[in-house]
């Protein structure tokens, strides 16, 4: 079966078709040639390509049969260091059969929403098992993994991708999927995507699925109205005339509903905050406030009464605005 | 005992394999263990379960053992603090294979996450050598999540075939309790089921145990029976302390009312965050009260998490005494203003129905016959927390909703197990977490179902989605 989604679709096979990041990738092409590669460890903001360097260097290293000689643990998705220290033991006791290269893969992605203490574990893991598996590490950012590991690992800083790169990347896979992409359309991916690829193919496709038969900015306007919940837009402007129940309906549905996490419904917050029709000064107290609660996010228990207190806070800030 | 009288989740416990509810996978991987051992000992000599409790980890061995023929030794908790303890229980037990009668054994040590700390360091290396050196199956059951306890039983868990139960799924246990219902004649609403199953968290002991402590011997059971858990004393009680809350004038008074309190500190969070709004209609009150209530929930979660629970005291200050002080300029009333807005909008003329402040709450009480005006009202008010009283003729709504995210889960576990098995798919196609799928694929997917479903239909089918899902899917 055919793949369907685009971003897997046009995801690069190899080191050669990685868009971008020069610098890191023929590093990387180095130790391919020299069938060795250290510990690494990718950091870099979403979408820029961190997953498909580990996975394109994969493929160039063992060939076509590379998935045998690889495994992917996401640690947001594993309970437990126990559970994960498991699955590494059963995949790394053994070096990889027919391959000339002596050492397996092992991918742990998202690595920075180990603990600590999950971490050190890791650490452990990592260097009894360092003669038959090789494990790659990827978090957003260096500062969340913790120095004993950062320590062992030859670290890999992913850049945002150049606006350059991302418009010819997207203009390369229109031109493959026949779709009819203007100008106008394709600055406004650019704009919404802020250097993340993933992000900007999604949209393509979306707005490629559409019925007008082109893309232009009309269209992927309406697919980001679709696509950014319009509820959390929603929400905000509930909450600023002061309709502070119905805001909080809408928060329920977006915690319980869309199984959004806390933090990434005040992202959207805030994104949606930089694109109000306000004083630019009363711009910078709503940025306080959400910065404010998405620190509490971390410190408290209850996503929905933290989010709670950022709508009242809204629904105040609303009020003297209209003063 | 007669079977009537042992207490339900005994009486309803599983006796074979078909029996236990969910979790198949963690059970096919068990009886596949199990039958290994046909040839002799296979290379892993114990199987480890865990998983979160009351999720059928015990009942699962049990019943294996009972499907197959074994003999079960179950060892308790208490028996095995020590290395010789075991030797003298068990040292001849694991060393034979058959019992007297020619029945195999099976040794269950049922409870490891009891085994703690220095004493018991014995206790961990002698079932290791155990482990080792027996003939037959030895099964570990260990409950909780494991960072509670894996630094201490790894040991164990390395040798150990790992088999990991999960919390049983919210429409399970809902279909279990109905199952029960039917077996003790209790004719149960819907949504009483529901909210038991959605305070149990998965775990199916618990919300047994919960139906036996609200339905024993009665015929039929309401989801406020359910909400007060037998226990309608503490609805005055909370009403009480709200009231005393949202009504003090100065940081003592406020404190007083929570001293005479009998109502969980957790709990209360929720139901003063709940009301809150419905008191406050100043904004500046508002946003003030519920900063204080966002300090709340940090002071509580420090206080857990460091185990020193003095640091509670600031938690009360916080969601008692100051949210109290910040009333200033509200005049909001409660529910009541709620109810009328509520009734306006249906838009029925206000000589139809007749409102006033009655001790539980608030009456709204049809001056006519309501004929299909009846449905929607009836919803309305529900969803206010109401409830029809068919002997008086009218609605009472309390004056203080319970917590909303309850009903809320109730209404959206069917979205919630679209979206996980969406973000499952998609976060194994897309080499993303579930997190990141929910965020940054679905709402893609979505878009791209409503404008065009052939396209939608055929990516569902790359991402091998459940029917369930893409029929979700397509409803939009
Ligand atoms: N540097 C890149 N070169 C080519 N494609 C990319 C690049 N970065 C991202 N993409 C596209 O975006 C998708 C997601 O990239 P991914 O590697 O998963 O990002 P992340 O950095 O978050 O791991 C890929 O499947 C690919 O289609
Ligand atoms: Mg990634």
């Amino acid at each position: 079966m055919s793949i369907e989604l685009w971003t897997e679709k046009y995801r690069p096979r190899t080191l050669d078709e990685v868009v971008d990041h020069e610098e890191v990738i023929s590093r990387l092409k180095r130790f391919v040639e020299e069938r060795n590669i250290p510990h690494l460890l990718f950091v870099g903001p979403a979408g820029v390509g961190k997953t498909t360097t580990i996975l394109a260097l994969a493929q160039d290293l063992y060939g076509p049969g590379y998935m045998n000689f690889i495994l992917e643990l996401n640690a947001s998705d594993e309970r437990g260091i126990n559970v994960i220290r498991e699955k590494v033991k059963f995949f790394a006791r053994t070096a990889p059969m027919r391959s000339e290269v002596p050492f397996k893969i092992l991918i742990m992605d998202e690595a920075d929403s180990l603990t600590a203490a999950a971490q050190h574990a890791l650490r452990r893991t990592m260097e009894r098992y360092t003669k038959t598996c090789r494990f790659c590490l990827i978090g957003n950012y260096s500062e969340n993994i913790i120095e004993p590991i950062q320590s062992r690992c030859s670290v890999f800083r992913f850049g945002h991708l150049s606006e350059r790169d991302i418009r010819e990347r997207i203009r390369y896979i229109a031109n493959c999927e026949g779709v009819k992409l203007l100008e106008s359309g394709l600055d406004a991916i650019l704009e919404a995507s802020r250097g993340d690829l993933r992000k900007a193919i999604n949209i393509l496709q979306t707005a490629a699925a559409s019925k007008g038969g082109y893309v232009d900015e009309d269209v992927v306007f309406s697919v980001l109205g679709r696509v950014s919940p319009k509820e959390v837009r929603q929400m905000l402007l509930l909450s600023l005339e002061g309709r502070f129940l119905e805001a909080r309906e809408a928060l329920r549905r977006l915690l319980l509903e869309e199984g959004l996490a806390g933090e990434d419904i005040l992202r959207q917050i805030y994104s949606q905050v930089l694109r109000l029709q306000i004083p630019e000064s009363w711009k910078v107290r709503l940025s306080e406030m959400i910065g404010e609660i998405d620190y509490r996010l971390t410190q408290g228990a209850r996503p929905e009464i933290q989010l709670g207190a950022l709508l009242a806070k809204l629904a105040l800030a609303g009020e003297e605005m209209r003063r | 005992m007669r079977d009537e009288e042992r207490p339900w989740s005994e009486r309803f416990r599983p006796r074979t394999l078909r029996e236990v509810v969910d979790n198949r996978e963690a059970l096919r991987r068990f009886l596949a263990w199990v039958r290994s051992w046909r040839g002799g000992p296979p290379r892993r000599r114990s199987a480890f379960l865990y998983g979160p409790p009351g999720v059928g980890k015990t009942s699962a061995v049990e019943a294996v053992a009972n499907d197959l023929g074994f003999d079960l030794i179950e060892v308790n908790a208490s028996d095995y603090r020590t290395a010789k303890r075991i030797e003298t229980i068990l040292g001849r037990a694991s060393s034979q294979i058959r019992t007297l009668f020619g029945r195999r054994r099976m040794i269950l040590f049922d409870e490891v996450e009891g085994l703690s700390g220095q004493e018991d360091r014995g206790g961990v290396g002698a079932i290791l050598s155990l482990i080792r050196g027996t003939a037959s199956p030895i099964v570990l059951v260990a409950t909780g999540s494991p960072e509670m306890w894996e630094d201490r039983l790894s040991p164990l868990m390395r040798v150990s075939e790992l088999i990991e139960f999960r919390p049983i799924p919210f429409q399970d246990v809902v279909e279990r309790l109905r199952e029960i219902c039917r077996e003790v004649g209790v004719e149960a609403e819907e949504e009483a089921l529901e909210l038991i199953a959605e305070r149990s968290n998965g775990d199916l002991r618990s919300a047994v145990n919960d139906l036996e402590a609200v339905a024993r011997g009665r015929g039929t059971l309401t989801w406020e029976d359910v909400y007060w858990l037998g226990d309608r004393d503490r609805k005055g009680e909370i009403s009480e302390v709200l009231r005393g809350i949202f009504s003090s004038k100065s940081f003592d008074e406020a404190r007083e009312v929570l001293r005479e309190s009998p109502i969980r500190y957790e709990e209360l969070l929720e139901w003063i965050y709940e009301n809150l709004p419905y008191f406050y209609d100043d904004p500046q009150d508002l946003a003030e009260a519920m900063d204080a209530l966002s300090r709340a929930d940090i002071y509580e979660r420090r206080a857990r998490e460091t185990q020193e629970y003095r640091l509670l005291k600031y938690m009360f200050d916080a969601m008692v005494a100051e949210v109290a002080l910040a009333r200033k300029g509200s005049r909001g009333r409660g529910l009541i203003q709620e109810v009328r807005r509520a009734l306006l909008s249906l838009g029925l003329p206000p000589s139809d129905l007749l409102i006033r402040e009655g001790r539980e709450g608030v009456i709204v009480k049809p001056t006519r016959w309501m004929g299909k005006d009846w449905q929607p009202l009836n919803s309305l008010l529900r969803e206010l927390g109401g409830r029809w009283i068919r002997e008086e003729g009218c609605w009472v709504v309390p004056y203080f909703r319970p917590p909303g995210r309850i009903r809320h889960l109730r209404r959206s576990w069917w979205s919630r197990r679209r979206l996980e098995d969406l973000a499952r798919r998609v976060g194994e196609k897309c080499h993303v977490s579930t997190r990141t799928a929910l965020r940054e694929f679905i709402p893609y997917i979505r878009a791209i179902f409503k404008e065009n479903r052939r396209l939608g239909v055929s990516i569902a089918r790359w991402l091998e989605l459940e029917e369930d899902t893409i029929r979700w899917l397509m409803e939009g």
